[in-house]
């Protein structure tokens, strides 16, 4: 099947909501039909092509390019299919994913992924706050699923997320893992402060070491099984967790006492 | 988890025996706060007023109201969110390590001595102000209070109120839920209300850049908001309604004096309770309100073609 | 003007049960004729008053507390769209002001009864209200743990009470009394409850609930109110509870009275485990008992938000849930509690809350006697009264309901044993004729010349809930405001008040105590009459 590929002619000057970027909007429709759907720059209501050139129809392969940072609701509870950006996202990408996979070449902003129940993000770049969390005053965040940010992160990743894999690459800001309800966050680079507050259950690795709350009590070293099974799974995304004993062990930390909860955060210790 | 548990302030008033302040300075941001509502007022509960009550001060350092208080608690800059949350876990019997609270700037004794006093106070009540909820970890410092009052009623009876400022704030918080849903960082861009703080909320609108024209009535975000937002605001078309010039009329396009609320002008004020409060101006004034302003403003725009292009008149379901 | 023509017509009040009538309305009221206008053609259609909801909780501190606590469901509920002449709005658990008007007027119902203010922020209710447009309301004031009053009533001094509840119904320019847990929200000021009606209230020396319930009857019914005294019993909720509400009921006889959601007050049992239904006893009072009224509080299952002045229960949903939690004490008068929650078919108690509030809707023989209302939101939202149409109407289909409940069910509840079925006059009754005629309110829920214009005009359909849910026209004060599906008109609703006499010296004695323990001055609590947009004052004779 061939790609419909969108490049942004002219830049949007206030956010631009497009949720129709998404392949099951586009892969039954023809090219004119791709070009007609209505997408919301401010409150006026436009049609994709005042923004985009597009090329291509009847696909579930879409392609972006360009500076899109002012471009929300890319992928928005999307279930099949693939999108690739090459540039820059704004908010909610791939927030109520359902299936299918997002890759971005550049950087993207708040809520990647919130709420989202299955499907793969990978975002090569930098990413903003709100990774794979609940929108306010919701019960759950991410319900599955994996997200992986090369980059940095911003605040209250993993917020109240239940279930899937969140991978963060460079460091993330305050708040990681929020009252996580399971799930697990992976952290390459650590993050700032509070990282696994009220959690209840659920897991958190870091590979360099964390400021631990005072609500978090050190119960042991540990690398439990699952990291093996897992680790290997990560492998095929291009990331490595260290397992073998040889080389190191996790420390367990067990919290929030807060809550009180059942959460860990494992942090690796080289030998 | 989430959620408030809060009385009016005529409750602390009567009951209140247990009062703590957490980062805020009512002795100086709220001058009738202790002698109208709660530290001096006798009540039938308690009948010898200030006697009768236990005050704490939670504060990174000893303000006027520390003079105030029967205890002052001096929390180490950035470390309220962990020393509520310590406090979380210590009504509940978890234990803490001794090294761990005294990060805090506090040590483990005096808040074992602070969760003794909470669990036999017959009515506590926890106000909390700007210290907390504008310093770093923010809505989430101002949700741990709240949290810890709540856990607080499996023991003794427990509230929480933020310590508002700023004139109406509250009317403006109330009026929008009942119309909108939401208290505040709304976009009605798709013809209904949607809410995201931190997507819509002014401040990061403006931050971002994200309007291309500013509406401001009784606010002056030039002199409070970040140097990005108001560099935004001198940018775009700003239009300010207040009875005073302010830093924000200075960079605005038009500036529209009103009459002052309460002075010259009638209306509802929601006290920091959300205690509807009636203003019955004394004084006549040669502005118009900002209602009628507002109105006149609004006519003119209806006479515009409709923004909004033929549709439904409902979605069932938005998600 | 407007003539109706062709359709079958339901008018419980004036005893037509679906004969083919014309309907000619005039100035906003049915007149015996007219001479122009439009003509609807009902021909084949069914025709019934608006819906009148006795209980519900529309407006005011309390639901806009819930809002502000219920974000999630805004998000993903149904969206009013605005138009040039139409404000935007959001349904849901706890829907917007103007959703809540369309919401109302979509289905058929123009009359609410908004059933707890405080007068404290009465203002604020009536300012809610101004915003809820088509249907007409009234309001109900919290008085049953009003500690001014019951300091008067623990000193025996009734003739001040009296003139006290009184003056503060005009203050709050409201419409009648709401007695929340009696002494039981007082009591929770301390963390405490009242759960017996003959033991005395924490901080009272002798005061017991019972003997606030009387009195307050007492006095509803001496100042003449076109409504009784609206009563949400003690102890809601409960395993056991029917000895309470029984109990409450005895000490009402030869009083008026209302039982609010009677569903939260008919379950026996010693625990949750044991929680049975008891709605055989409660009907046969009722059925006994003309005097008094009732609303069902049925539940529905599925998503919604609790909200009541019983703030005790709510700290115990709270502890069960582990969800959101909010509450809010009111200086001297009340306070309230709300809760998200969600009823399970699957969930043993909820399955039996769900067969009571059908029970008791069933087995209270006069539909006269007991209306519709889910209590919203607590027992559900009031747009889904179509729902409890439809399993009143069908026994079929609450069979088929019934199939999706836990087996152990079935030695708890008496829903599979009960056949009735209702008639449409039944419906039209305990959804119309029968709430307005409790509210006092003469002029809705009847079809007669003089009435107020509110009709409701219905394409037959074997759906029965799609039926009701889907009224083809509906008519507020003679206008058309529902068409086919869509939001005609949104004219501005009336408010229904009354000024009871009381005693010109009431204010004299009232300002000390109230400076006492209130926080505002006194001049500045009575709500101004200018502050209602479209009041409406009905006629209240006192009882000498």
């Amino acid at each position: 099947m061939s790609k419909i590929i969108l490049r942004l002619k002219e830049q949007p000057t206030v956010p631009l909501e497009a949720e129709v970027l998404s392949p099951d909007t586009f892969a039954d429709l023809s090219n004119d039909e791709i070009r007609s759907k209505i997408v919301y720059h401010g409150k006026r209501q436009r049609r994709v092509d005042d923004f985009f050139d597009v090329e291509g129809e009847r696909s579930d392969d879409l392609e972006l390019h360009g500076n899109l940072h002012r471009v929300r609701w890319i992928g928005r509870g999307m279930s099949r299919g693939r999108i690739t950006v090459h540039g820059s996202v704004g908010m909610h990408l791939g927030a109520y994913m359902k299936g299918g996979e997002i890759e971005v070449h550049g950087n993207a902003s708040d809520w990647i992924g919130a709420e989202m129940r299955r499907g793969l993000i990978r975002v090569h770049g930098n990413g903003g706050g709100q990774i794979g969390a609940g929108y306010r005053g919701s019960l759950k965040g991410m319900r599955n699923g994996t997200i992986i940010v090369d980059g940095s992160a911003g605040l209250e990743v993993g917020m109240r997320m239940r279930r899937g894999t969140i991978v963060i690459g460079g460091p993330a800001k305050d708040f990681t893992g929020l009252q996580m309800k399971g799930g697990t966050i992976v952290l390459l680079s650590g993050a700032e402060i509070r990282t696994g507050a009220w959690m209840i259950r659920g897991t958190i690795i870091s590979l360099v070491p964390l400021q631990i709350l005072p609500t978090f009590s050190y119960a042991c070293q540990y690398t439990p099984d699952f990291l093996k099974v897992y680790s290997r799974q990560l492998q095929q995304l291009g990331i490595t967790l260290p397992c073998d004993p040889a080389d190191g062990a996790y420390e367990l930390y067990s919290g929030d006492a807060s809550v009180p909860g059942k959460g860990e955060v494992l942090v690796w210790n080289s030998a | 988890m989430g959620g408030k548990v809060t009385c009016t302030l005529g409750e602390v008033k009567n009951r209140g025996d247990f009062i703590i302040y957490w980062g805020g300075n009512p002795a100086e941001c709220h001058p009738r706060h202790f002698t109208k509502y709660a530290l001096m007022p006798k009540s039938k509960f308690l009948p010898n007023g200030r006697k009768d009550r236990t005050v704490v001060l939670v504060d990174i350092r000893p303000t006027k109201s520390a003079k105030a208080a029967d205890i002052f608690l001096q929390v180490r800059p950035g470390k309220d969110f962990e020393l509520i949350t310590i406090l979380r876990a210590m009504i509940k019997d978890q234990k803490i390590s001794a090294e761990a609270v005294a990060e805090t700037g506090v040590t483990l004794e005096q808040c074992t001595d602070l969760v003794a006093r909470m669990k036999k106070a017959k009515f506590g009540c926890v106000f909390f102000g700007m210290g907390l909820s504008m310093t770093r970890g923010k809505h989430m410092n101002s949700a741990a209070l709240l949290t810890l009052a709540a856990e607080m009623n499996a023991f003794t009876k427990f509230v929480a109120m933020p310590m508002r400022g700023h004139g109406n704030v509250t009317g403006a918080d109330v009026v929008m839920r009942w119309q909108t849903g939401y208290p505040f960082g709304i976009t009605f861009n798709r013809g209904y209300p949607r809410y995201n703080p931190g997507e819509f909320s002014t401040v990061d609108v403006l931050v971002r850049g994200d309007a291309d024209a500013a509406f401001i009535i009784g606010a002056d975000p030039g002199a409070t908001m970040p140097q990005p937002a108001i560099d935004h605001l001198a940018r775009i078309p700003t239009i300010v309604l207040d009875p005073h010039i302010t830093h924000t009329s200075k960079l605005s396009r038009v500036h529209i004096t009103t009459a002052v609320a309460g002075i010259s002008a009638p209306g509802t004020a929601y006290r920091m309770d959300e205690i509807p409060l009636p203003l019955k101006p004394a004084l006549k004034s040669p502005y118009p309100t900002d209602e009628e302003v507002v109105r006149r403003i609004k006519e003119s725009i209806a006479k515009k073609p409709f923004w909004m292009p033929d549709g439904a008149q409902m979605i069932a379901a938005q998600v | 003007m407007l003539r109706i023509t062709g359709g079958k017509v339901y008018d419980p009040a004036n005893g037509i049960d679906g004969e083919v009538r014309e309907l000619c309305v005039s100035d906003g009221k049915f007149v015996s004729a007219v001479e122009s206008g439009r003509t609807i053609d009902a021909t084949g259609m069914i025709v019934f008053p608006g819906g009148v909801d006795v209980h519900t909780h529309v407006a005011g501190g309390a639901i806009n507390f819930a809002r502000a606590m219920t974000p999630e469901d805004h998000r993903r509920t149904q969206a009013f769209i605005r138009s040039q002449t139409r404000r935007s709005g959001l349904g849901g658990m706890a829907p917007t002001t103007f959703a809540t008007g369309y919401l109302y007027a979509g289905m058929g119902w123009t009359t609410v009864n908004e059933a707890a203010v405080p007068v404290l922020s009465a203002r604020h209710t009536h300012e809610e209200l101004g915003d809820i447009p088509i249907v007409d309301k009234s309001t109900l004031v919290l008085m049953a743990n009003n500690e001014i009053v019951l300091d008067l009533l623990e000193n025996g001094e009734y003739e001040r009470a009296k003139n006290i509840v009184a003056w503060y119904i005009w203050a709050a320019k409201s419409y009648g009394v709401k007695a929340v847990n009696p002494g039981g929200v007082a009591a929770w000021k301390w963390g405490k409850d009242a759960k017996q009606l003959t033991s005395s209230i924490e901080g009272y020396s002798k005061l017991t609930p019972g003997d606030i319930i009387l009195q307050l009857a007492r006095i509803c019914d001496d100042l003449g109110l076109p409504h009784p005294m609206h009563l949400h019993c003690n102890n809601l909720g409960a395993p056991g509870n029917i000895s309470t509400t029984l109990d409450t009921l005895q000490h009402l006889e030869g009083h008026r009275a209302h039982i609010a959601h009677s569903q939260y007050h008919a379950y026996g049992g010693d625990d949750w485990d044991e929680m049975r239904s008891e709605t055989a006893q409660l009907a046969e009072y009722f059925n006994t008992h003309p005097n008094i009224t009732t609303d069902a509080g049925a539940v529905l299952f599925g998503d919604t938000v609790t909200i009541t002045a019983d703030g005790p229960w709510q700290h115990l949903l709270y502890k069960l849930t582990g969800r959101k939690w909010g509450n809010l004490d009111i200086e001297n008068e009340t306070g309230c509690g709300i809760v998200p929650y969600t009823y399970r078919p699957s969930n043993l108690v909820n399955a039996i809350q769900w067969s009571v509030g059908l029970e008791l809707l069933l087995l209270i023989k006069n539909p006269w006697q007991v209306f519709l209302s889910t209590d919203h939101p607590n027992g559900g939202c009031f747009w889904r009264y179509p729902e409890i149409i439809q399993l009143l109407m069908c026994a079929d289909f609450r069979k088929e309901c019934l199939k999706k409940l836990p087996d152990k069910i079935k030695q708890r509840i008496t829903l599979p044993e009960i056949v009735r079925e209702y008639t449409l006059y039944e419906i039209a009754t305990a959804m119309s004729a029968g709430p307005a005629r409790a509210l006092g309110l003469h002029q809705k829920g009847n079809l007669g010349v003089g009435c107020d214009a509110d009709v409701v005009i219905y394409e037959h359909d074997d759906d029965v809930a799609r039926m009701f849910g889907h009224p083809r026209y509906v008519i507020k004060g003679g206008e058309v405001v529902i068409e086919e599906g869509e939001i005609r008109a949104t004219p501005d609703g009336r408010e229904f008040i009354i000024k009871p006499h009381y005693d010109p010296g009431t204010e004299q004695f009232l300002q000390p105590l109230f400076e006492d323990c209130y926080t505002m001055a006194f001049e500045n609590y009575p709500v101004e009459m200018e502050r209602l947009e479209n009041p409406d004052i009905r006629d209240c004779v006192p009882n000498l």
